[in-house]
């Protein structure tokens, strides 16, 4: 298994978001997770990064057979987990190409890789760049720092092409984004597949998934995986909606 | 330092071995005399006074710092080479421990209407063209650190531009201060006067070798002449053990244009005074600042600016970045005339604090007595953020790296602002290497 998360709960402050939330993903899968606002699907997102503010209460996550839960983040990308954020952050002042050698420098250091020069770095960043439609100025530019939301989505995507990540979470990349913004940023997925890469895609809407082509489809709702199935599932719910599934749930 | 620790800067104004510039002049001895008198009128200042309140000057005064006496000659060019900045071609003038040293300057060429020398050099040679200008901003009546630099005036820089004179290379003063067997004060004095219409840079840099313990109490005076522009940045970066004290007074003609960015990275204490008088409608003054205080490190800024004349706009820029126990005051204040309509004023100050046992007094004031004017002012104190500082770490980067990245970015808008790319790359890297070796906590 590449990923392996078992019983996991965990708690912001009082409250409990996710309850005993169970998943496996294989190397080279895509994972869809699906669910209704607020059901825990950022929190999940955060916790396999880990961010800080979420408290761990019971369960296991293991990346490769290693306890994840017990690194620290950049420890976790070091080992090719990455995260596409919902939100992505916005740094004035800090420069994105430097930001992106300091990241994937980080990455090759780790891995007891050389770091890439300059001029392997530029023709490195060029073509990923094409990939994703996004514009050289972007790279002289700050982080995200007055990007529109379809560039920062695309700038996310870009950040993983170029980290090349053995897991990726794509946390509703898919939000906000126009029909052509969606064909671009699924293009730059697509390109990515590969028997050794798996994906965690999470959306709240079937529309993604058009493009980019689930082998597993997840319905987390209210902190816990309740139904599991595959890509005919994510129809199934465009068409009946969540409430049909929580229904189920609870008469079970 | 034998017996009881001083009370007074007494010992700050001794006499110099190789005698006092400009003796014999009856209009200097008279401005030392006056400046002495209000350095002895004035006496130690406490935390009563406005201007003191949150800073004391035991800590300095204490030192019992000694007038330089002689001049440093062992100096070859190989010795500072270190200090140049590759990339930064200028009119060089390098001054060690407050005195002019030629052997190590590099002038070059100026163009016609372009006058840069050493002050008393030219106390000697031409002192008419210094009588009305010293003091001519700094005003008859100084603060207590000005009166000093004046009772115990005794070389600087000078630059003279005619009218409509321009000068396309900066002017780059070096102001190197070389440890000496007892803490001595230097007092370099620099004047800069722009006429109608022209146009300089300037660069200064107080710089060290060594780590040493001493004093500089620099006072520049910079007037600008109708539609004049001056560039000026000024960065300080003193031996972690001195004490550094600078009074920049600056008067604007109508239309001229005074862009500043002042960086104070160094000494254990330094104090800075900008004083800008507004003299004619439609000026501009940009001031951006810097500044980063660590461990036994205080950051003091007073800032004036008189908008005494309509139609003039300001702008007040200052960013700190203040770690482990280190202390930063910014005291601003914008006063506006009552006849000065259409000002435009903005002053701002933020500070990152990136440890609990950091303290930053910060006091930006207005001082608004016409109606028609757009003024603003605002402060922020604050952390890294979190969510900041989580996004670059799930990309790789370590806490550490992480946290300076941030830094750096939180910096970047007053480097950026600095003349060129090579002052901007020596700063950004001296700024990272602090930030290396920052305690967190
Ligand atoms: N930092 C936080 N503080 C308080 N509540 C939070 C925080 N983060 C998430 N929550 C709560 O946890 C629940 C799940 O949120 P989230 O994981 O963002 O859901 P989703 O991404 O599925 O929309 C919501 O009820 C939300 O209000
Ligand atoms: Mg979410």
């Amino acid at each position: 298994m590449m990923l392996s998360v078992k019983g996991l709960r965990a708690n912001v402050g009082e409250n409990e978001i996710l309850k005993g939330l169970d998943l496996e993903v294989g190397p080279g899968e895509i994972h869809a997770i699906m669910g209704p606002n607020g059901s825990g699907k950022s929190t999940f997102s955060h916790v396999l990064s880990g961010r800080e503010g979420y408290e761990v209460t019971a369960g296991s996550v293991t990346f490769e057979g290693q306890d994840l839960l017990a690194l620290e983040p950049e420890e976790r990308a070091h080992l090719g987990l990455f995260l596409a954020f919902q939100y992505p952050v916005e740094l004035p002042g800090v420069n994105n190409t430097y930001f992106l050698k300091a990241a994937l420098n980080s990455i090759r250091k780790s891995r007891g890789e050389s770091e890439l020069d300059a001029v392997s770095f530029l023709r490195l960043i060029k073509e990923k760049l094409k990939i994703l439609h996004l514009n050289d100025s972007l790279l002289k530019r700050a982080v995200n720092a007055g990007f529109s939301g379809g560039e920062k989505k695309r700038n996310e995507i870009f950040q993983m092409a170029l980290l090349e990540p053995k897991l990726a979470i794509l946390d509703e990349t898919d939000s906000g984004l126009d029909i052509d913004a969606l064909r671009v940023v699924a293009d730059g997925v697509n390109a990515l597949r590969s028997p050794e890469r798996s994906m965690i895609v999470v959306t709240h809407y079937q529309r993604l998934l058009d493009y980019i082509e689930p082998d597993r489809v997840h319905v987390l709702a209210k902190g816990r995986i309740i139904r599991s199935g595959g890509k005919e599932l994510a129809l199934e719910l465009e068409e009946k909606g969540y409430g049909w599934i929580l229904e189920q749930e609870q008469a079970a | 330092m034998n017996g009881a620790a001083p009370t007074s800067f007494d010992t700050w104004l001794s006499a110099r071995a190789d005698g006092e510039a400009g003796a014999g002049l009856d209009w200097l001895e008279a401005q030392r005399r006056s400046a002495l008198h209000q350095v002895r009128e004035q006496g130690v200042p406490g935390t009563k006074q406005e201007a003191w309140r949150y800073t004391s000057l035991k800590r300095l005064i204490e030192q019992g710092f000694a007038r330089v006496e002689d001049e440093v000659t062992a100096l070859q060019l190989h010795d500072i080479e270190e200090l140049l900045i590759p990339g930064l071609d200028s009119h060089r003038v390098v001054m060690v421990n407050g005195r002019y040293t030629p052997s190590l300057s590099a002038l070059g060429d100026l163009p016609p209407g372009v006058r840069v020398t050493g002050l008393r050099a030219l106390l000697a040679s031409d002192p008419d063209a210094l009588r009305e200008r010293l003091n001519g901003v700094a005003g008859e009546s100084q603060p207590l650190f000005a009166a000093l630099n004046t009772a115990g005036l005794d070389d600087g820089l000078v630059v003279l531009l005619d009218r409509g004179a321009v000068l396309e290379r900066p002017i780059e003063l070096i102001h190197l201060s070389v440890g000496m067997d007892e803490p001595r004060v230097a007092q370099p004095r620099h004047l800069v006067a722009l006429a109608d219409g022209a146009q300089a840079s300037l660069i200064e840099r107080y710089v060290s070798l060594g780590e040493s313990l001493y004093c500089t109490n620099s006072v520049l005076e910079l007037s600008l002449g109708r539609d004049a522009v001056l560039k000026h940045d000024r960065i300080q970066i003193e031996s972690p053990n001195a004490f550094h004290i600078t009074g920049l007074y600056l008067s604007q003609d109508a239309g001229s244009r005074y862009v500043g960015v002042n960086v104070g990275l160094g000494a254990a204490w330094a104090r800075t005074d900008l004083v800008t008088r507004f003299r004619g409608e439609h000026a501009e003054c940009d001031l951006q600042g810097l500044y980063l205080a660590g461990d036994r490190q205080l950051m003091d800024y007073h800032i004036d600016v008189d908008h005494a004349v309509p139609s003039c706009s300001s702008r007040e820029t200052f960013k700190g970045i203040l770690y482990g126990k280190g202390r930063a005051v910014f005291d601003g204040r914008v006063v506006v005339a009552k006849d000065a309509q259409k000002t435009d004023a903005a002053m701002s100050n933020k500070n990152l604090m990136l440890s609990q046992n950091a303290e930053i007094d910060t006091k930006p004031q207005l001082e608004i007595n016409a109606d028609d004017v757009k003024c603003s002012h605002g402060t922020t104190v604050g952390q890294i953020e979190p969510e900041k500082l989580f996004y670059l770490r799930s990309r790789g980067i370590s806490a550490p790296l992480a946290r300076r990245m941030l830094c750096m970015g939180f910096a970047e808008e007053i480097i950026d602002a600095l003349q060129s790319d090579a002052l901007r790359e020596v700063v950004s890297e001296e700024v990272g290497r602090r930030l290396e070796t920052a305690p967190l906590t």
